[in-house]
């Protein structure tokens, strides 16, 4: 077996090589430190891949079955909500009008109610680096980090970050990659959300939070120690 | 049906829903319609139990009743096959949002060809044979599919700058 050999077997399956494969790793100190970088980003991929698993699933199909298994028309319904609401909230968010940008805002983290029980990339440097990145330079911290996850916008791709304050108030922060705002601020509030929206770094962010009062304070907190270029 | 029947399913329903809500997840990329899907999956299993005659092929069995579920739900009966050069996958870049690259995002740019054995594999550990069985393909097809996946995997995680971006 030559290297070249070796590299496609051990590709299209890492974790079972065959024994002309095993003999020429031996052998060869290059194809020994591919392995190991192949072994490596394996483990990587593993650790994304093994998403969060719903509690009480499979209580919940035992209990269908012991009900009944009528076929359900839910599964048709969601996949028809998931597909419309990618659809039109794709082109709506390209398309938005004026007081638009405060309430897909809010839409997205509606979608996203696991932003708020998961720790996720909760890395205070990381947030820094994100919002270097976005045009924003952080004069000092806006508290706890807990979810970062970059997540697809018409224009590319935008982050949606969950942080908690000194003051123990919970938000989100989403920033978008897109033309700037016109208005200097939107807000918008829908089912128990509200949201302000402003132009900053490479496009908009938008501050998310449970009452108005808190938007207040975070939305305060924010243009007091981020600084924006641009 | 029979009580030992019953025991059977309950048993393949903790046993299995675990891995095939993740199998499902990384098809439909939605949390609820994984969910759903396996719910789905089971309750067209249990309508069919009796038709199931070996009880060790039982995960690939309940996993191609998802499959078909997840291509009826989209009315995709095939999928679109593609065999693009990793260099010429789509995959977010660096520069997108000035981010850093998550894998989570890579994986879920991949083409669903390169997706779903790769996500078979890799969670299922299922060889490439069988993976070609399932999917109805060839092990040559699958071999090359996870082989490009991971290459454009790797080109990313190594130097995301580097890794080209083809619009």
């Amino acid at each position: 077996m030559n290297c070249l050999e070796f590299r496609r077997e051990k590709l299209a399956d890492p974790r079972r090589l065959s024994p002309g494969a095993l003999a020429h790793m031996g052998e060869c100190a290059a194809c020994r430190g591919f392995a190991a970088e192949i072994n490596e980003n394996e483990a990587l991929l593993a650790a994304t891949l093994d998403v969060p698993v719903p509690e009480g699933l499979a209580e919940r199909i035992v209990l269908r079955r012991k009900a009944g298994t009528r076929f359900s028309p839910r599964l048709w319904a969601m996949a028809a909500t998931v597909v419309l609401t990618f659809a039109f909230g794709f082109q709506q968010w390209k398309d938005v009008s004026s007081q638009d940008y405060a309430r897909l805002a809010i839409e997205h983290v509606m979608h996203e109610p696991e932003s708020f029980t998961t720790t996720r990339l909760a890395d205070p440097q990381l947030f820094r680096t994100v919002m270097h990145n976005f045009g924003g330079e952080m004069q000092a911290s806006l508290g706890k980090v807990r979810f970062m996850k970059l997540c697809p916008v018409p224009e590319g791709t935008g982050w949606h970050i969950v942080f908690e304050t000194e003051q123990g108030d919970l938000a989100t922060l989403i920033l978008i990659p897109t033309k700037r705002m016109k208005a200097q601020s939107e807000q918008a509030t829908v089912g128990g959300w509200t949201a302000l929206a402003r132009p900053g770094g490479q496009g908009y962010y938008a501050v998310i939070t449970q009452s108005p009062e808190t938007l207040g304070k975070v939305d305060e907190l924010v243009r007091q120690r981020v600084r924006w270029r641009g | 049906m029979s009580v030992f029947r019953q025991r059977q399913f309950d048993q393949a329903a903790r046993a299995y829903s675990a891995d095939l809500y993740r199998y499902a997840y990384w098809l439909a990329r939605d949390r609820f319609v994984a969910e759903e899907l396996v719910q789905e999956t089971f309750a067209r299993a249990w309508k069919n139990w009796d038709s199931l005659e070996d009880l060790a092929a039982v995960k690939p069995w309940l996993i191609a009743i998802l499959r078909n579920e997840h291509a009826r739900l989209y009315e995709r009966k095939h999928l679109d096959y593609t065999d693009d050069d990793p260099q010429d996958l789509d995959l977010p870049s660096a520069t997108q949002a000035g981010a850093h690259l998550e894998l989570e995002q890579l994986v879920e740019a991949l083409p669903e060809t390169y997706r779903e054995p790769l996500v078979l594999q890799v969670l299922g550990g299922y060889e490439c044979r069988e993976i070609a069985g399932m999917l109805g393909t060839t092990e040559g097809a699958v071999m090359t599919r996870l082989t490009r996946a991971r290459q454009a995997l790797r080109a990313h995680l190594s130097d995301p700058a580097k890794a080209r971006v083809a619009k």
